[in-house]
């Protein structure tokens, strides 16, 4: 079980940095997957800065709790994955943003996922 | 309403001034309108006027009507002929040696070498729209898709633009791998086609729409129609396709006969003129009835594609004679380079059918083009859609360069005759400048130093005041991807370069053998080498790069396909294996202090 879990979440940090570097390198391929068009000027600034480092920090983060087996490393994660799919809902309920339905799934899920790591998988505090 | 009509003359006219480039010279009575109509991939022998069996009612009017070139020739691919009749300068000069998919990242490293339209030529309609005419495009453009290449930054007021080499007939979608979408512009912004969207049908629609919304002014118009027909993916409705069905039972070389038959009966090439068969013809007599059924209906298609582009050209012919435009709208009709070969010798083939189903495409009998089916013609219907001439696209011989070419409406000039003198794509933009009665620009257009055009006015031609637009001693050269050609007179020296031929010169009098059967460098080689020498001047004035050795067309193709494709997935493997690494040393590092 505890393998199985390790190697679920070592593909979603592999996954999450793949992310992070693809915004930082390659944005215009990714943008259209998350329902952005690439702008100019301090919009692409925000969006290639703020989107890299949201991934990259995901990513790298879980790496380091499998890495290390320290419960601290865990809860990073966790909390942009939940707060990210907490912030699509708020979006649907008060802006009209598009109810992301399958995204939302997926942060809940892959957040979850993280917690349950940090209370079977970590080995310290 | 007058006032407004003067107001906008002077504006224009003061705009044309600031620009300081396209003069307007004397030209009697009203000028005229323009409609350019450029088929893609037509074959010589492809449309009636020029033999073919194919019904195409509204070409033969406007053939009768004004004159036809026997001798007109393009590049033999797209873009670079694009480039030349659009400027009247050569293609290497203007920035489109060749098209972007074929370059190699080393000639890329070149200023002219980058496939789009440079900066340092002006269109026609850039200089027609500084005269005060309103300029239009609807259809096909690939000389650049970045803002400041688009067809609205180079001179069209109103565009409805594929910015690629081509796409689907029917709905939104490429046609190649090399592109996510096909990518369709209007005026200037991504745009998306309507459901009921037939290429040949909607292009029309816009021309009529954009010159029905100009008209208010009384200000001429340039009309820029490019269409798709008939290029990759061929496809036509179903009731142009079931007209043909049957008539190609007979297969290629019967074919190819036939329109050799018709080219002479027509006048568009000499009595008995000879014709090779080219090695990349097929058997028929091979073939199984399956086999030749298949092959029959693909050619069918293709015949159909082009009565379609027939008809809905004859709608903007009544649209212009219904509004009494269409005396004063000189009409321009060619093709940009020779049929297409690159369709499979068997589109059931393994390679054939996974290019085909990754696309998403059926190519089964009973649909074949129709929407979601994907069609072609193989090499050896090509070569009888370039009757009586040897090769085809993307090759130098006769086949690949040598186009049809209908003129009308020309004030003064002849009518329903055959103009056998030597013409070129630069010299359509210098003529369609003077039949407007504006000046090519000279140094400088648009606060910008630009190139001269190099082509010939042909009006003289047209109205029989000379019998030639170029001397016998003038020469033209070609080049495309290691391929050569200079014309002079009569005479064209030829090399194709490996695999198709062997880097050899040839020698051929076309005038006389059209279909490139007698190579004449033993029997003369002083006029070789003179137009060697030529040659060789020709491509140290126009910046042509050389090729890689062992280029091929379709390498080059493959590997800037692999390049497109895997460059961002294998670098972000790579990248985000050196940021996992060095977050993982990081981590060790810090543990073991």
């Amino acid at each position: 079980m505890k393998k199985v879990l390790t190697a679920v979440l070592g593909f979603f940090a592999v996954l999450f940095v793949s992310y992070g570097v693809r915004w930082l390198a390659f944005p215009g391929g990714i943008a259209p997957d998350f329902g952005f068009q690439l702008g100019d000027g301090l919009g692409l600034s925000s969006l290639l800065g703020d989107l890299g480092a949201f991934f990259l920090t995901l990513g790298l983060c879980l790496a380091a709790a499998l890495l290390t087996g320290r419960r601290l490393w865990f809860y990073p994660p966790a909390m942009l994955l939940l707060f990210a799919a907490l912030g699509r809902t708020l979006a649907w309920l008060l802006h009209g943003a598009a109810f992301a339905v399958p995204m939302i799934v997926v942060e809940l899920l892959v957040g979850g996922l993280i917690l349950l790591g940090a209370r079977t998988l970590a080995e310290r505090d | 309403m007058r006032h407004l009509c003067w107001i906008f003359r002077s504006l224009s006219l003061a705009g044309a001034l600031l620009l300081g480039a396209a003069v307007a010279v004397a030209v009697e009575g009203p000028r005229p309108n323009i409609v350019f109509v450029l088929a893609d991939d037509v074959g010589f022998t492809d449309i009636e006027p020029y033999g073919s069996e194919i019904r195409t009612p509204t070409l033969r009017a406007l053939a009768e009507e004004g004159l036809r070139f026997s001798n007109f020739h393009t590049a033999a691919n797209c873009a670079p002929s694009r480039a030349m009749l659009l400027t009247g300068v050569n293609n290497h000069l203007a920035g489109v040696p060749n098209i972007p998919e074929l370059l190699t990242p080393v000639q890329r490293q070149a200023e002219n070498y980058q496939g789009v339209l440079s900066h340092r030529v002006v269109t026609v309609a850039s200089l027609l729209e500084a005269s005060g005419y309103h300029t239009y495009l609807a259809g096909k453009w690939h000389l650049g898709s970045a803002p400041d290449q688009r067809p609205s930054a180079r001179g069209f007021q109103r565009t409805f633009a594929l910015m690629d080499s081509g796409a689907d007939n029917w709905e939104q979608r490429p046609y190649l791998a090399i592109y996510d979408e096909a990518n369709w512009f209007a005026d200037g912004e991504r745009t998306s086609l309507p459901e009921d969207f037939y290429s040949s049908e909607f292009l029309v629609d816009k021309t009529l729409e954009f010159i029905e919304d100009g008209l208010g002014d009384g200000q001429p118009f340039f009309a820029y129609l490019p269409f798709q027909a008939v290029h990759l993916p061929v496809q036509a409705p179903r009731e142009y396709t079931e007209r043909y069905l049957g008539t190609y039972d007979g297969g290629w070389d019967a074919l190819r006969e036939t329109r050799r038959e018709g080219a002479q009966a027509w006048g568009v090439i000499p009595p008995e003129a000879p014709m090779v068969r080219m090695e990349s013809t097929a058997d028929w007599d091979a073939l199984d009835g399956e086999r030749q059924r298949f092959e029959a209906k693909r050619m069918a298609v293709y015949a159909g594609m082009l009565e379609a582009m027939d008809f809905h050209l004859g709608r903007l012919v009544a649209f212009l004679k219904a509004r009494g435009l269409y005396e004063n709208t000189i009409f321009v009709f060619t093709s940009d380079n020779g049929p297409e070969m690159r369709g499979p010798s068997n589109p059931h083939g393994v390679i054939a059918s996974r290019m085909a189903a990754d696309l998403g495409y059926d190519q089964s009998y009973e649909r074949l083009g129709e929407r979601g089916s994907y069609n072609s013609i193989s090499p050896s219907f090509a070569s009888a859609a370039a009757s009586p001439f040897a090769y085809y696209k993307f090759h130098v011989g006769e086949g690949g360069m040598r186009v049809p070419l209908i003129i009308t409406n020309v004030p003064g000039q002849a009518r329903g005759a055959v103009v056998e003198a030597f013409s070129w794509a630069t010299d359509i933009a210098p003529t369609l400048l003077a039949a407007a009665g504006v000046s090519p620009p000279e140094g400088r257009f648009g606060g910008r130093p630009v190139l001269p055009m190099s082509g010939k006015n042909l009006l003289p031609v047209l109205r029989g005041e000379a019998s030639a637009a170029y001397g016998a001693e003038e020469s033209i050269g070609y080049e495309l991807t290691g391929h050569g050609v200079l014309f002079q007179g009569a005479y064209k020296a030829q090399r194709h370069a490996p695999p198709v031929g062997e880097g050899r010169w040839a020698l051929y009098n076309i005038a006389q053998d059209p279909g490139e059967t007698k190579d004449l460098s033993a029997k003369e080689p002083e006029r070789l080498a003179r137009m060697v020498a030529a040659y060789e001047a020709f491509e140290a004035s126009h910046g042509v790069q050389p090729l890689p050795s062992g280029y091929s067309q379709v390498g080059q193709l493959a590997s800037n396909l692999f390049v497109s494709r895997l460059q961002e997935p294998l670098l972000t493997v790579l990248l985000t294996a050196l940021v996992l690494l060095a977050a993982a040393g990081w981590l060790r590092r810090g543990r073991s202090a």
